[in-house]
C-alpha cells in the first residue's frame, strides 16, 4: 500500500531538484547569454522554494505571525520563520544582481553586436 | 548541438538530481514537514511581545525582539547583520548598473509622449495612488503583518515600471521622478539605515554603558539601552519600524533608478556612446 503523504512529499522534493539541474544546465550548456539569464533565475527560484519547504511542518503550518493564540499552540504549530527570512532577502538581492547583469548583457549587445557566447570567445582587439 | 554532447548533457542532469537525492535521502535536510529546528522555535517563543511579558521570566525578556512577526523579527533584530550587508550587496549592484551607464542622459524629447490607451491611462491613474498605499502599508506594517521593508519597495517598485509602459519615461520625468531625486531618496535611506544602527555605539561612548551595535531591546549584559517598543501606545518593536521605513526608500528607490535608466532610448545610447556628442549629459 503506497502512502499518499509520502508520495507527494518524494514528488515535490524531486520536481525541485529536477528544476534546480535544468536551470545549472542551462547556464552551462546554453551558449546565448540571455537563455543563461534566465535559467541562473530559474535556480535562483528553485533554490528559494526548496528552502521555504524546508521549513514547512504539516501537522499545523501556520504563518508565523503571532495573533493572540494560546503562546504553546503558537510554537507548536507555526512553520519555521529563519528559510522566509533568508528567502525574502535574497529575492530581493537577487532581482538587483539580475537587473545588473541585465545591465552588462545590454552593454556587451552594444559593444559587440551580439550575445552568443561562442562568437564573443572568438573576437579580438 | 551533436549526438554525444546530448548524451552526455541527460547523464549529468540526472546524475546532478541523484546526488542531490542522495543528499536528502541521508538526512541532509534535517526535520523535514516533521516539526522545527531548534533555533526557530526560540524564534517563535521569544519575538512576540505578548509572549515575552506573560510566558518568559524577566531576565529572558531582554531576549525578544517586540515584534509579532517573526520574520521581520529575524531580518532586522536576531540576524540584522545578514540583512545589512545584503543591503550593502543592494546597494553595490545598484552602483553598477549606474556606472554601466555613466554619462547617458536623454536629451530633452523631439516627438511628443503617447502612451497607450485613454482606457489603460485612465485605469492607471487610479490603479497608482492603490499601489503606493498598498507598499506604504506594508513598510510601516511590517513589524505586525506579513511584509516589511523590502517587500514593500518592490511593490512601490511596480509603479514606475507601469508607468513607462502606459504613459512614457517624459511623463514620468516631467512630475519630478528623476535619477538624481531617485539617487538622493536612496542615500538617505542607506544613510537612515546605518544610523538606526549605529546610533546604540554613539549612545554607549557618549554615557559611558555597554551597548552592541544593532541592538533593538536591552540584552542580557547590555540593559541600558533599548529602542522604544511603544510610541504613543502603539506597539514599534523599537528599531524594527525605522529600519523597514528606511529600507523600503532604499529599495524601491533603488529599483526606480535601475527602472529609469534601462527605459532610456536605444539609439540615444548608441548615439551617446559612438559620438559623445552634445544631446549626452557629460559629468
Amino acid at each position: 500500500m503506497i502512502d499518499i503523504e509520502v508520495f507527494i512529499k518524494t514528488f515535490i522534493v524531486l520536481a525541485l531538484f529536477g528544476t534546480a539541474g535544468v536551470g545549472l544546465y542551462g547556464v552551462i550548456a546554453k551558449p546565448h547569454a540571455t537563455k543563461k539569464i534566465i535559467s541562473l533565475t530559474i535556480l535562483g527560484d528553485t533554490v528559494n522554494a526548496l528552502a521555504i519547504l524546508l521549513g514547512y511542518r504539516y501537522p499545523g503550518g501556520i504563518p508565523p505571525v503571532y495573533t493572540g493564540q494560546p503562546p504553546n499552540e503558537f510554537v507548536g504549530s507555526a512553520v519555521d520563520p529563519l528559510p522566509q527570512a533568508l528567502v525574502l532577502t535574497a529575492i530581493v538581492i537577487g532581482m538587483a544582481v539580475n537587473l545588473l547583469i541585465i545591465y552588462i548583457a545590454l552593454q556587451t549587445y552594444r559593444l559587440y553586436g551580439t550575445l552568443d557566447t561562442r562568437l564573443i570567445k572568438k573576437l579580438r582587439g | 548541438m551533436s549526438g554525444v554532447r546530448k548524451v552526455a548533457s541527460a547523464v549529468a542532469l540526472l546524475a546532478i538530481v541523484a546526488v542531490l537525492s542522495l543528499g536528502a535521502a541521508a538526512g541532509g535536510m534535517g526535520p523535514f514537514f516533521d516539526g522545527i529546528r531548534a533555533l526557530g522555535t526560540f524564534y517563535l517563543s521569544t519575538a512576540p511581545p505578548q509572549i515575552a511579558e506573560l510566558v518568559l521570566g524577566p531576565s529572558y525578556r531582554g531576549l525578544s525582539s517586540y515584534s509579532p512577526e517573526v520574520v521581520t523579527s529575524i531580518v532586522w533584530d536576531y540576524r540584522g547583520l545578514d540583512t545589512y550587508f545584503e543591503t550593502a550587496v543592494f546597494f553595490l549592484a545598484i552602483i553598477g548598473a549606474v556606472a554601466i551607464y555613466r554619462g547617458i542622459e536623454e536629451p530633452v524629447l523631439r516627438r511628443p509622449a503617447s502612451g497607450l490607451s485613454p482606457i489603460v491611462r485612465a485605469v492607471t491613474k487610479f490603479l497608482i495612488p492603490i499601489n503606493i498605499a498598498v507598499a506604504a502599508s506594508i513598510a510601516l506594517h511590517g513589524h505586525l503583518t506579513p511584509g516589511g521593508g523590502f517587500q514593500a519597495g518592490a511593490a512601490l517598485a511596480v509603479a514606475p515600471v507601469i508607468v513607462i509602459v502606459v504613459f512614457s519615461r517624459r511623463y514620468l520625468l516631467e512630475r519630478g521622478v528623476t535619477k538624481l531625486k531617485a539617487l538622493f531618496l536612496r542615500s538617505v535611506g542607506l544613510i537612515g539605515i546605518a544610523l538606526v544602527v549605529l546610533i546604540p555605539v554613539i549612545w554607549s561612548v557618549l554615557s559611558g554603558e555597554w551597548a552592541w551595535v544593532m541592538q533593538n531591546q536591552w540584552k542580557p549584559g547590555a540593559e541600558v539601552f533599548s529602542y522604544p517598543a511603544y510610541l504613543g501606545g502603539a506597539l514599534i518593536s523599537g528599531s524594527i519600524w525605522f529600519l523597514n521605513l528606511f529600507e523600503f526608500l532604499a529599495v524601491s528607490f533603488g529599483f526606480t533608478i535601475l527602472f529609469l535608466l534601462i527605459s532610456i532610448d536605444e539609439d540615444t545610447v548608441r548615439s551617446c556612446m559612438i559620438r559623445g556628442g552634445e544631446e549626452c549629459d557629460r559629468y
